[in-house]
């Protein structure tokens, strides 16, 4: 599958699975749709580092997961948010706002 | 934490992550085919685009750090396979639970005794005051002692010192709380000592600063935690209650904490008491004013102030001890002394030394035996360690083949090392833990080895505490590695290819490497075989020059009337008379009182002024005692020359001073050769003013006083002269020794009901004690000697065996070309003395610097005696000849066609 997207940093995935959780639970699957949707094909999303993420937060005490039916019937992992989780996406979110906002300086003092 | 939790409930971790997985997969592949593609073809795309093994692993990462996960795979496959060969397992696991044990145990011994700091606030500021130099004026007590006016005057060096504390040594007095009177140890201190090592009560209050003011004026007690539980039930009213000390009357004020044994290790007071207090603690003391003398009985212990260096106080300290020194020649008790005396005296300085540990005899004379006997375990601990590695390495060839195979299936060296180092620690541990269950019982052992009753007094104790486990798993842990880093280097070194063949022999470079181990092996227990043969030596020649005296039926007790209140005078009386009935006593063949017992490690001394046609002083202290007439005849000891003593040297009432005196061999030899010693007279004390009045009348053969090593010059007066107050009664008796003690405490019982006898012992049995620490020396070093040579010697075997296995073929061919079996024999022990010449080369310097270390151990024997050495070299070369020689016998006897039908 050629591509001109790109492929995501970690830390990046980490703080875009807690912010997709913080809408609502979501069981792995659906996690991965949301990714596809909302970064509109530009980030390449690796199916598969998904689930070691999920684990790593999961063990981190950012997630909790239970099984649930899903909207097939079938049984799915759902992840939800925990407490620490949603302090977690709060920092996540400042520090990425300050970097971003740090980056577009430095670009904008070139570009004058 | 919560990962190792993670490998326990791995089983079910991996189920939910399959059905995880398994959704997806699912959901996708129906999406796909939603879109159009054809399920097998979605399902391909879907298996490539999860990669579901990679995630698998990945996730397991998480679960558990990949190192970490190996690492147990590797222990629980190591597990298994020391389960499949027992003996290879229960051979390494004794090696190794020796190895640990005897190092644990010995360690324990090292913390307690020299390591261990004190339990006490800020241990690591705490300085022994120490005095170099002349001290002009006498003392008694152990070491380092300071007259009680210096520690008080330090007080006031708050520059230098935070609190100064001085305590006597390990005082024997007599408790009575109701009932009989019971010999206890006490410990006479400053007002300070408490505070100064920040120690608090119990119970009630500790000794503080008032109690020390005046002589007699606080009659207080406080007790150790350990002696309130087991003599008074912890009873909680225990304060305020009134006990007789030596017959007077205190008070208890408190019990003080629970840790705490006061500062000498060794030593567990069972009170204290303030040093106001000493003429009651101390009855008999020949001074009166301890408190403001110059006389010397305390060692002092200073707490620096924070961020001084130990040189700065001690350079800080100096101009203020010369003033002091000035001040100190004027107090009443400083004797007269001579110009260049006097001059030395004031060449003194102060000397801080680090005491976190407290201030200890005991620590002062074990510390050299337990270092070497640690540094003999660590020595025998490496041994064990190389056997260890030995047979790994025997077992590494003989799976080769497995080994080989997965190496061709692609496992890297490094992995398959961690492996072999995973067999390494797990044996290591289990060994280590096994050590740790035998260290209770070897400490114990040890323990009751050492001399002094230390296992009745509880100050050393067998249990295991957290930080020998923290010593025991390191340990453990280096042995592990130490023993395993030589196999797991040398994994894969060979070819794959020759690993995977059938017949061919293996490991060319494991061969090179046991023959390094065996080498060291030999050095290493040639060493001990060494140290061994010279404790052995040691202990035989102090046997064989025995005491001089003959011990066969001889008790001895002691009696020290004065501690149950009485007087000088009544004291001699009471002796005197029990003296008189012992002698009278049927079971006696004959009787004799000194002053002070033999063989106890300490004794009365002084340095002498001699008047034998010059003035000479004496360049030491000579051992003094005071003795009834039957002293020498009681002890089998002979009269060279002159005379016992008789009623001629009675002295008149009213004259002071002793008037005859009796010296032993040492002394004439010593003092008075080419002279007639009869009719010389001497002078206790090396001052001008001392008038040497006393006369030599009588001349003995030598005998040991403090101890059997020593030949020390002695001279002997008279007893009951008024002055002496306590006594050691030696009974030479017909019947045993339990016989006698009945008849003698009926005696004593008559006399003084309330009198204890104090350290009723046969002199064989004193003998012995004496010589505790020579006879664990050679006994642990035998021990371990032996132990050393019988596992090199093994190991020698098995890799001779290994490599006449190897050579078999090549040995087959030469007997069959015509060699002789002896020159196959030839063949196989070159290798053999080539590793054994190595091993004495490595071990025979390092024998000549340790010896240098022992010296000071060893009695009769040099550390390098060429005879103990060459003694040592000869046995160790004949086992170890022997251990090659079996394999070597085989290979003259192989059969030259068997060996070339294996091929």
């Amino acid at each position: 599958m050629p591509s001109p997207r790109f492929p995501i940093p970690q830390g990046t995935l980490d703080m875009l699975i807690l912010q997709i959780l913080s809408l609502e639970p979501a069981h792995g699957y659906g996690i991965a749709q949301r990714l596809e949707q909302i970064s509109r094909s530009v980030v390449q999303v690796n199916q598969g580092s998904l689930y070691p993420a999920l684990h790593r937060l999961q063990q981190k005490g950012w997630l909790r997961a239970e099984w649930k039916q899903s909207e097939t019937g079938r049984e799915a992992k759902f992840y939800s948010l925990t407490a620490a989780g949603r302090r977690q996406l709060a920092v996540e979110k400042d520090s990425w706002a300050r970097l971003s906002g740090a980056v577009n300086l430095i670009f904008e003092e070139r570009s004058r | 934490m919560i990962r190792l939790f993670n490998w326990f409930r791995r089983g079910s971790l991996e189920r939910g992550l399959d059905r995880e997985l398994q959704y997806h997969f699912d959901r996708r592949v129906a999406d796909l085919a939603a879109a159009g593609i054809s399920e097998p073809e979605a399902r391909r795309r879907v298996a490539i685009e999860l990669g579901l093994a990679q995630v698998r692993e990945e996730v397991r990462d998480v679960w558990l750090t990949r190192w970490s996960r190996d690492f147990l795979y590797d222990l629980r496959f190591s597990a298994r396979s020391f389960l499949r060969s027992p003996a290879f397992t229960a051979a390494t696991l004794l090696s190794l639970a020796l190895g640990i044990g005897a190092t644990t145990a010995i360690y324990s011994l090292v913390d307690q005794v020299i390591l261990h700091a004190l339990p006490v606030r800020e241990p690591e500021r705490l300085v022994l005051v120490d005095w170099k130099g002349d001290h002009v004026v006498g003392g008694f007590g152990s070491f380092n002692l300071m007259p009680y006016p210096l520690c008080r005057d330090l007080q006031q060096q708050i520059r230098v010192f935070d609190g100064v504390l001085c305590r006597s040594d390990e005082v024997p007095v007599n408790l009575s709380a109701g009932g009989d009177p019971k010999p206890v140890s006490a410990e006479v201190v400053s007002g300070s000592y408490f505070s100064v090592l920040g120690v608090g009560p119990a119970l009630g209050r500790v000794i503080e600063a008032e109690d020390d003011s005046a002589p007699g004026a606080s009659p207080i007690v406080v007790l150790s935690y350990d002696f309130w539980q087991a003599q008074f039930g912890a009873a909680p009213d225990i304060i305020g209650r009134k006990v007789l000390i030596n017959q007077h009357p205190m008070t208890i004020v408190g019990v003080a904490a629970r840790e705490f044994h006061g500062v000498d290790i060794g030593v567990v007071p069972a009170l204290w008491l303030p040093a106001a207090m000493y003429a009651q603690a101390i009855p008999g003391i020949y001074d009166e004013h301890l408190l403001q003398s110059p006389t010397r009985w305390m060692q002092i212990l200073g707490s620096l102030r924070p961020g001084l260096t130990l040189a700065q106080a001690q350079a800080g300290l100096q101009p203020w001890f010369k003033t002091w020194l000035e001040e100190n020649m004027r107090r009443t008790g400083f004797p007269a002394i001579t110009a260049d005396r006097r001059r030395r005296y004031f060449a003194s300085s102060l000397r801080l030394a680090p005491a976190p540990q407290g201030y200890s005899p005991l620590r002062r004379s074990l510390s050299q035996p337990l270092w070497i006997l640690f540094a003999v375990t660590d020595v025998l601990l490496g041994l064990a360690c190389l056997n260890v590695a030995g047979l790994f390495l025997a077992r590494g060839s003989a799976r080769g083949r497995e080994i080989g195979t997965r190496l061709a299936l692609g496992a890297s060296r490094s992995r398959i090392g961690r492996q072999l180092l995973a067999d390494n620690v797990l044996l290591a541990l289990t060994g280590g833990t096994l050590g740790i269950l035998l260290a209770p019982f070897a400490v114990r052992a040890l323990i009751a080895f050492l001399p002094g009753n230390y296992a009745d007094a509880h100050a050393l104790r067998s249990a295991v505490s957290l930080r020998l486990l923290v010593f025991a798993f390191l340990v453990s842990l280096a042995a592990g590695l130490a023993s395993g880093i030589a196999p797991a280097l040398h994994v894969g070194r060979d070819s794959l290819i020759s690993g995977l063949r059938e017949r061919a022999s293996t490991a060319f470079g494991g061969v090179r490497l046991r023959k390094c181990i065996i080498t060291l092996q030999v050095a290493f227990s040639l060493i001990l075989v060494v140290g061994a043969a010279l404790f052995l030596r040691t202990l035989n020649d102090l046997l064989a020059k025995g005491s001089g005296f003959d011990t066969s039926r001889l008790v001895s007790f002691s009696l020290a009337p004065q501690k149950n209140g009485y007087s000088r005078a009544d004291s001699a009386r009471l002796i005197r008379l029990i003296d008189n009935d012992v002698r009278a006593l049927p079971i006696t063949r004959s009787s004799a009182v000194a002053r002070y017992a033999l063989l106890t490690g300490g004794s009365w001394s002084n340095p002498f002024t001699i008047q034998a046609g010059r003035r000479i002083v004496t360049d030491h202290d000579i051992q003094e005692n005071a003795i009834s007439p039957g002293f020498f005849a009681t002890l089998g000891v002979h009269i060279l020359a002159g005379r016992n003593f008789d009623e001629r040297d009675i002295r008149p009432a009213g004259e002071i001073g002793r008037r005859s005196a009796v010296v032993n061999q040492a002394f004439v030899r010593r003092y008075l050769a080419g002279v007639d010693p009869l009719g010389v007279r001497i002078g206790e004390g090396s001052y001008p003013d001392v008038k040497p009045e006393i006369v030599i009348v009588g001349v003995v053969a030598d005998f040991s006083y403090r101890n059997l090593r020593e030949d020390s010059e002695q001279a002997f007066f008279p007893i009951f002269e008024g002055d002496d107050f306590a006594g050691t009664f030696y009974v030479k008796v017909r019947g045993t020794a339990e016989q006698a003690f009945q008849s003698i405490r009926q005696i004593v019982r008559d006399a003084d009901s309330q009198l204890p006898i104090l350290s009723f012992r046969t002199l064989d049995d004193q003998i012995n004690r004496s010589l505790n620490t020579e006879r664990m020396l050679a006994a642990l070093s035998g021990a371990f000697g032996a132990l050393a040579l019988l596992l090199s010697l093994i190991g020698l075997y098995g890799v001779m065996s290994f490599v006449v296995t190897r050579r078999t073929r090549e040995i087959g061919i030469r007997l069959a070309l015509g060699a002789t079996g002896g020159s196959a024999i030839r063949l196989v022990l070159r290798d053999a003395v080539a590793m054994i010449a190595a091993g004495m080369a490595i071990a025979l310097p390092c024998v000549a610097v340790l010896g240098k270390l022992v010296q000071s151990q060893l009695f009769g024997v040099t550390a390098t005696d060429p005879a103990t050495v060459a003694a040592a070299v000869l046995v160790l070369a004949a086992g170890a000849l022997a251990a090659a020689f079996i394999p070597a016998w085989r290979a003259s006897n192989v059969s030259p066609t068997d060996a070339l039908r294996l091929e």
